[in-house]
């Protein structure tokens, strides 16, 4: 589930630089995300198929992931037709289908699957302990980063805490139902799991300590940016400001 | 070396001292510790590189008391501590990068960083190791390279808190091994008689917040009972 | 609770980013080096909490614990949470990244009002401590669906319905976290009080 199933290959997406990937995901995603106008929308998502394509990831997986992410616009489309009012399409039976609703909810629907694809080209295809360097690189707080890449890299050790705790409970035949009794055994196990992830916190910032830690984590991997991310950093902006400036042309 | 003198330490919210006016100074290269579950053992080493600070007593490095905190980071630097729990020891996603962490915090370049992980885990003989995600690893591989981690700091002194806690056979023989061919002074806790017999040459005992040299080994003959006795075994020669 | 990428308009996405900015900047301020690694690995674990499903009725449904992380995290649960649904975002491709300032707001901003609200009772031995760990979790998430709502809403009035919605299919919900705040603050602190004073 959490195995960034994405962030292995040999593509050319995969050998960027994060920090490129970062900066150009930030700027086509935000054309995407905030653009009312359908072409805009669609020639987006079209090339990011093309991103996908690039990435030469597992199709299947991809598409996994899809099917989740539209699961939310499935809920779109099923209550924006209804009760967005307006400019009435047809009727059925007792309802009416808005035209401004429909129109709506296909256009979150391009853009949804379009930031998912971007999002899982463009950063899944980096680590996320690179990605927390990369945000440092590009001067977000240093704490910030801290924050990111530790709690990225004690999320497996702590679900597993949490499951081994379940586990016990499940031993002395806890099953969970809709009653107090499973709701305070989820309070305390939770509790429990909070414990032992401070006094673990504890230890963690001892061993650092006596390991010279004083504050800045040192990336082993210096990546320098090479002319060929550059490169992608050009194109991957100038095609950004080309979807962009669309509705300009149109007019 | 390191000497701990006349240290007095009390948990937070206990009665009673749990290390009371002891004194321990690291003369000899190789040192077992023993002693009963919660009797000070872990808090000894705590205090020994400045995790804990004594209600009583100071802690000396060459010499020299230490107080500063730059102090603490040199006594530090030659200090080695190998954590019970590697899980707590290991916290960087691949092998190479939480063994190259001390020596970047030591000033190495990333190069020279990589180059001293790199020679340290062949030393452990776990080249290959270093792009495996360290959560993933086994329990021995994990103590392996926690042991990895601290090695690549060059440490004069190595603190090892009971380092056979859930190591299979081969392991604990790979450990004795590594252990052995190490030229640095090792102090370790244990409840591992046997370990220790291999791996250190004096012992003390902790007891009632106090330490003492135990009496210099003795060969003696002893029968046990033997669980499933019946299957061939081999006991170590002395 | 968060809301996909795309739906809502840039000045709701700003206002958004404008808030958890402010807020993710004074909860770095407050937070020094010895106790980063507590708020980590804190934010790891309420990570997970999203990860647990309780069962109500026939289904379940996903912690999320937004009122335990402002009594126990204070000003931090701003970091906490936004770096939490960063994770989510590139996990699970969840969320995204432009809404990810609306989206830290729709959590800790209530997680922060049941700081200040809740925390004093909560030092609290007794009956106090039970009440006011419920009400952290229940008004948590009433005050999230709210946020949310409001969010959807000042995009468009056309989602009014569908805000409506939300706020009431997460009625259920703030009762669960009211019970199991109320425990787990209990359980905490018996076992390990330091939990109830940090975060000041």
């Amino acid at each position: 589930m959490m195995d960034e199933r994405f962030a292995t290959g040999n593509s050319l997406l995969h050998k960027r630089d994060p920090k490129v990937k970062v900066i150009v995901a930030a700027a086509y995603i935000t054309v995407a995300a905030i653009s009312n106008s359908f072409a805009v929308v669609s020639l987006a998502l079209a090339l990011a198929f093309l991103l996908l394509l690039l990435s030469r990831l597992d199709l299947r997986q991809v598409g996994k992931r899809l099917l989740a992410a539209n699961t939310f616009t499935l809920f779109l489309w099923l209550t924006l037709p209804l009760t967005y009012g307006g400019e009435e399409l047809t009727r059925l039976g007792a309802f009416s289908l808005s035209v401004e609703g429909i129109r709506l909810a296909a256009l979150i629907s391009l853009k949804t699957n379009c930031i998912v694809l971007s999002l899982i080209t463009l950063l899944g295809t980096s680590r996320i302990a690179s990605l927390g360097h990369a945000l440092e690189g590009l001067h977000v707080s240093r704490r910030l980063c801290f924050m990111l890449l530790f709690s990225y890299r004690y999320i497996f050790v702590i679900y597993q805490e949490y499951q081994k705790l379940k586990r016990a409970a499940g031993m002395r035949c806890f099953v969970p139902a809709t009653n107090i009794h499973t709701y305070r055994t989820y309070g305390y196990l939770f509790g429990m799991t909070l414990v032992r992830s401070w006094n673990r916190a504890t230890r963690v910032h001892q061993a650092m300590l006596l390991r010279g830690f004083n504050g800045r984590l040192i990336p082993l991997e210096q990546r320098t940016v090479a002319s060929n991310d550059i490169v992608f950093l050009v194109i991957g902006l100038a095609i950004t400001a080309t979807v962009a400036s669309i509705p300009f042309f149109y007019r | 070396m390191i000497e701990l003198r006349d240290i007095s330490y009390t948990f937070a919210q206990a009665k009673d001292p749990v290390l009371h006016h002891l004194t321990f100074a690291v003369h000899d290269k190789r040192i077992g510790i023993i002693g009963p579950n919660g009797c000070g053992k872990t808090t000894l080493f705590h205090l020994m590189v400045g995790l804990l600070k004594p209600d009583e007593g100071e802690l000396l490095f060459n010499g020299k008391k230490v107080s500063t905190k730059e102090e603490l980071r040199a006594l530090r630097k030659e200090v080695g501590f190998l954590f019970q729990s590697s899980d707590d020891q290991l916290f960087s996603p691949t092998v190479i990068e939480d063994v190259a962490f001390g020596p970047l915090n030591l000033g190495f370049s990333p190069k020279e960083a990589r180059d001293v992980a790199m020679k340290t885990l062949a030393d452990l003989g776990l080249t290959g190791f270093e792009d495996r995600i360290t959560h993933r690893l086994s329990g021995g591989e994990k103590k392996l390279v926690a042991l990895a981690t601290i090695l690549a700091m060059r440490p004069k002194i190595l603190l090892l808190d009971e380092p056979t806690n859930n190591l299979d056979p081969k392991t604990r023989s790979h450990l004795i091994e590594i252990l052995l061919g190490l030229d640095l002074h090792q102090i370790i806790i244990s409840h591992d008689w046997d370990f220790l017999s291999h791996t250190t040459s004096i012992l003390y005992k902790i007891d009632h917040g106090h330490i003492h040299r135990c009496e210099e080994n003795h060969v003696h003959v002893h029968r046990h009972l033997h669980i499933a006795g019946d299957h061939p075994h081999q006991h170590d020669p002395l | 609770m968060h809301i996909s990428e795309g739906v809502l308009s840039p000045p709701v996405l700003l206002a958004g980013a404008a808030i958890t900015a402010v807020g993710t900047a004074i909860g770095l301020k407050k937070l020094d080096y010895d106790r980063i690694m507590t708020v980590s690995l804190l934010t790891a674990t309420f990570f997970v909490a999203s990860l647990i499903h309780v069962p109500i009725g026939p289904g379940n449904v996903h912690l999320l614990l937004g009122g335990l992380m402002g009594i126990v995290l204070g000003w931090s649960c701003f970091p906490a949470i936004l770096v939490a649904l960063l994770l989510q975002s590139l996990f699970f491709n969840f969320g995204g990244i432009l809404v990810l300032g609306v989206n830290t707001t729709i959590m800790a901003l209530p997680a922060l009002i049941c700081f200040y609200i809740f925390r004093p009772w909560v030092e609290k031995n007794g009956h106090k401590r039970k009440i006011a760990a419920f009400g952290a979790g229940f008004c948590s998430i009433l005050l999230s669906a709210c946020i949310a709502a409001l969010a959807l809403w000042s995009t468009d009035q056309g989602f009014a319905r569908a805000a409506q919605l939300i706020l009431a299919a997460h009625i259920p919900l703030m009762i669960i976290e009211g019970i199991i705040t109320m425990f787990t603050v209990s359980f905490l602190a018996k076992v390990q009080p330091e939990f109830l004073i940090m975060g000041k």
